[in-house]
This record gives C-alpha cells, sequence and structure tokens, in this order.
C-alpha cells in the first residue's frame, strides 16, 4: 500500500515539472511573453547545445568544479579541525560559535569585494570565497555532532579502557560523523553559492563567468542555460554525492529506518 | 582520659579482605543548585571471587548509582571502593559495565566492536591476528559467529545484548558490571539469553555485579540477592540463592524465590507510603 502510493507520488512530481516545462512553452508559442526577456524552453536547449558543441560549457563546469576541489577540500579540512576545537572546548566553542554565526548572516556574494581587493583577479580570491562562504558551516556542525554525541558511546569507550589520547579518533570523531556529514553537505551547498558568485566578477572560465557574459550580451538564453546548469550540477552533488553518503550513515548509526 | 570507643573496627578482618570487591562505608549525595540529594546511605558489601550478586530494588534507590562508582564514572562522597584490595580511581577495563541500551559502536560492524576492547591491552596491543582470534571465540560462544562481519543496525536487540556481553568479556575483566541487562526484550528471547549467560557465567567463572528490578531475573541469575530500600539508598537484607545452575527462569524454585525477593520490595514500598498518609 505504501509504496504505491509513494510510486504515486512520484509521479506526480514528474507531471508538475513536465506541466511547468509545458506551460512555460506554451506561453513563449503564443507569443505572450517576448522572448529576448524570457526565452522559450526550446532556446534554452538551443543555446544549450550551441555552448556545449562550441566547447564552452564543458571546460567553465570543470573548471568550477576544479576550484570547488581545492577551495572546499581545503575548507573542509579546516572547519572539520575547528569544530573538533570547538566540540572539546567549552571556551573555544563559546568563542568561536558567535565569531562565525555572525560571519555566517553575510551572504557568500559578500565575500567577493574583500577577495579582489586581497588578491586581485586570481584564483586565489576564488578559492579565498570558497573557504570564507563554508568554513564556518562545516566547523559548526562539526561541533553540534560532537555536543550531541550520545553520551553511552563515552561511556561504553571508557569503560573498554580507551586511552585519552585515543578518544578523538576513535570514538569522538566517528560518533560525530552523521552531524559531520550533514556540515560538508552544507558547506558545499554554501561554497558553490561563493564560487559561481566569485567568478561572475573575476574569472575568464567557470559557470560564473558564462553567466556574466550572457548578461553583457544580453543572451537571456544563455544566462537561464548556465543557471540550469548551475543548479543541476549543485543538486547533483549535493542530493546524490552528499545525499546518499549521508543516508547509509544514518542507517548504518541507527538515526534512520532504511525502509523508508 | 577516657576515649569513645570506636563503632568500627579500624582493620579489617583477614577473612573479609580476601573478597574480590570491597565497597567500604560508601556516601554518594548529588548537589543540584537548590538542594542536595542522599542517593546512597553509608553502604558496605563484599564480593567474592567468581560471585554473581544482584542489587535489587525499587527505582532511583541508588543501585544503579552503586554500580556507577564501581564502574569509576562517579567518586563516592565518602568511602572508599577496592578491587584486589587496590582503591578504585576512574574508569577501566578491569571492572567493565555492559550498559542497559546495548552501547556498541555503530560504525564498526559486529567482529570490530568484540575486538575494540582488546587494543587497548597490553597482550592485544599490536596484534591484530590474536584480537580477531579472541573475538571469534566469544562470537562462538554467544553464537553469532556467522553475524561476525554484519553491521550493528542489522541484528536484532537480542543478538545486540550479545555482542554487548562479548565485548564485555573480551578483555576478561576482573568483575563485570551489568546495568539492567535485558530490559527491552521479549520473555522468548529472555529466558534464552538468561539461559546462555548462565552457561557463559558457569565456564568463565566471572564475578559479576548486577542491577535489576526484575525479582525473576534476579532469583535466575544471582547468587545472592542485595535488596535495597527505597531513597536514600540503604542495604535492606540479603538472599542468598541457593539452587543448581542452569536454572530456568520458569522453574517454580525460581518462581518460589522471585516471590520472596518481590515481597521485600512491596514491605519496602509499604515503609515509603507508610510515612506519607
Amino acid at each position: 500500500m505504501k509504496k504505491n502510493s509513494e510510486r504515486n507520488h512520484k509521479y506526480y512530481v514528474l507531471g508538475f515539472y513536465l506541466l511547468l516545462l509545458g506551460s512555460w512553452q506554451l506561453f513563449s508559442s503564443l507569443n505572450l511573453i517576448q522572448d529576448y526577456l524570457f526565452p522559450a524552453p526550446v532556446d534554452v536547449a538551443r543555446r544549450l547545445w550551441q555552448l556545449g558543441s562550441e566547447g564552452f560549457l564543458w571546460p567553465s563546469i570543470e573548471a568550477t568544479l576544479a576550484r570547488m576541489a581545492v577551495g572546499f577540500s581545503i575548507s573542509a579540512g579546516t572547519g572539520l579541525i575547528i569544530g573538533l576545537l570547538m566540540g572539546m572546548s567549552r571556551l573555544i566553542n563559546g568563542c568561536l560559535r558567535s565569531l562565525f554565526l555572525g560571519l555566517q548572516t553575510l551572504p557568500t556574494a559578500g565575500w567577493v569585494p574583500i577577495s579582489v581587493l586581497l588578491f586581485g583577479l586570481s584564483d586565489h580570491g576564488i578559492y579565498f570565497v570558497i573557504i570564507m562562504s563554508s568554513v564556518a558551516a562545516v566547523a559548526i556542525a562539526t561541533s553540534d555532532g560532537i555536543l550531541n554525541i550520545s553520551p553511552i558511546y563515552l561511556r561504553a569507550a571508557r569503560t573498554l579502557g580507551t586511552p585519552a589520547y585515543a578518544m578523538p579518533s576513535h570514538i569522538i570523531l566517528p560518533a560525530a560523523l552523521p552531524g559531520i556529514i550533514t556540515g560538508i553537505k552544507l558547506g558545499w551547498t554554501l561554497g558553490w553559492h561563493g564560487a559561481v558568485s566569485a567568478e561572475l566578477i573575476k574569472s575568464s572560465v567557470g559557470l560564473g563567468y558564462l553567466l556574466y557574459m550572457g548578461r553583457e550580451l544580453n543572451d537571456v538564453s544563455q544566462v537561464i542555460a548556465i543557471m540550469l546548469i548551475t543548479i543541476l550540477f549543485g543538486l547533483l552533488l549535493d542530493r546524490f554525492l552528499f545525499g546518499l553518503i549521508e543516508r547509509s550513515v544514518r542507517i548504518r548509526w541507527g538515526l534512520e529506518s532504511n525502509a523508508a | 582520659m577516657k576515649v569513645a570507643p570506636n563503632p568500627e573496627p579500624l582493620l579489617t578482618p583477614p577473612a573479609m579482605a580476601s573478597a574480590k570487591l570491597r565497597i567500604e562505608r560508601v556516601v554518594k549525595t548529588f548537589q543540584n543548585a537548590t538542594q542536595t540529594v542522599e542517593a546512597l546511605q553509608p553502604m558496605s558489601l563484599d564480593v567474592q571471587e567468581g560471585e554473581y550478586v544482584v542489587l535489587f530494588g525499587p527505582s532511583g534507590c541508588g543501585k544503579s548509582t552503586l554500580l556507577n562508582l564501581v564502574a569509576g564514572f562517579e567518586e563516592p562522597t565518602d568511602g572508599t571502593i577496592f578491587l584486589d584490595g587496590k582503591e578504585v580511581k576512574g574508569p577501566g577495563n578491569d571492572r567493565l559495565m555492559m550498559f542497559q541500551e546495548h552501547a556498541l559502536f555503530p560504525w564498526l560492524n559486529v567482529i570490530d566492536n568484540v575486538m575494540y576492547g582488546l587494543k587497548w591491552e597490553r597482550a592485544y596491543r599490536f596484534r591484530f591476528r590474536a584480537r580477531r582470534k579472541r573475538a571469534m571465540e566469544l562470537l562462538e560462544m554467544v553464537h553469532l559467529t556467522e553475524f561476525a562481519r554484519s553491521s550493528i543496525h542489522e541484528l536484532s536487540g537480542g543478538m545486540k545484548q550479545r555482542v554487548a556481553l562479548a565485548r564485555a568479556l573480551a578483555p576478561d575483566p576482573q568483575v563485570l558490571l551489568i546495568d539492567e541487562p535485558f530490559p527491552a526484550l521479549d520473555a522468548l528471547v529472555r529466558a534464552k539469553l538468561y539461559a546462555q549467560l548462565q552457561d557463559i557465567l558457569v565456564r568463565t567463572r566471572k564475578t559479576i555485579l548486577s542491577v535489576t528490578h526484575d525479582p525473576h531475573e534476579a532469583a535466575c541469575l544471582a547468587d545472592r540477592v542485595v535488596v535495597f530500600t527505597a531513597r536514600p539508598g540503604r542495604l535492606k537484607t540479603q538472599i542468598q540463592i541457593d539452587l543448581p545452575r542452569p536454572r530456568d527462569i520458569n522453574d517454580p524454585q525460581v518462581a518460589d524465590y522471585a516471590r520472596g525477593i518481590a515481597a521485600e520490595l512491596e514491605d519496602t514500598n509499604e515503609e515509603e507510603f507508610g510515612t506519607k498518609p
């Protein structure tokens, strides 16, 4: 019964997207909206195809992903260490938590001007924006994960004779893993925002750059096409890569049943 | 000048000194912002080597507190706990505790959980193979060898408790502490587990201190049942259970003992209600 209704639910969602796409196409075909202001789905698809075949699209995706790989690795590693320190020391947690929560209220694009001033138009500035956008989220989620560890694991570890020096590596980090992965997932999304924002202003290749060029050339189809690609790749990694890891960890840790 | 007679002898009698676990005039009070709660009044208890002692009493009587003190998770407000004549300080795997919830580590599979405690033992420190061998022996003892590579979340409640038992026995603790061993299991699984636990006890002759509020469990497992009064916890009475092992939880003699133990608890409750009209 339940499975059946769930499958129906999926069809409804699929139907919703088809309807959305269909009515968008219909509005354009009936000339209800001006195509230089808002292009039809087929125009967007055609532009996307052109960008792909002219060799603009793939190198841009690659460039943005490569920047994310570098920037986010640094950010996740740093955030993890800071979060670990925050989770183990009340004092450090008290000081840094308020600072990070404050920094998090700044939109990711807000880091771009200072990065231009500090790093000029080099890629280092983009790494800087990615790191500053995401490091606080990773650190806070890691420390939350540690502070929420069920005390029973710590007690079991102590009664089993775990020496104090082995606690972080053998108990604290693995026990906090569900929280850490949630933080990495959130950090990835914020870093992705930061990367594209930074590329808008200071790069000559990348998804943000293609967005910027679309605006310069008054090419709405390109802007929308790249927006869709940015959403798609953001989702792919967030939902499918980190999402699947998160789910399997949550099931294994007994926080979620695998029936649903 | 007259010296007041000392109410308690300063020297421990030699017969008592041989006790495996010795709890000597231990007091525990908890302090919160508004009041001081007396959890345990001065309590002395000896547990002999190879003895299974069950602490039994109404909830909140301090029996779990005593177990935590022996495990070293908390420090007594006054008094001392000795293991083999040495004072107990902080948690350690010579007094290994099994918890109400299984407390298995979900990031490790079954065999890695059982092997975990061995990692910190000198004899096994850098000997992965020896650890594995020992863990397999223990999994055999609880009849779970075919689940060695399973994840914890794949096991049933009873299987998890058996893995927890194997993990607790692996480092060969001097005393095994069990806090309400099998609370959330159905009757059939419990009866099976009791049989298995006794079988293991007969084989390993472990010294065990355990806590329960189920009189049947106490009667089935214990050599001696220590009955507590309601808070603040005091030693009310001790009941020796002289039945051969293995005992069946449904055996009429076990049931008789269980009734006797439960009756002690009812008295305690009456006293409790008697003071409060």
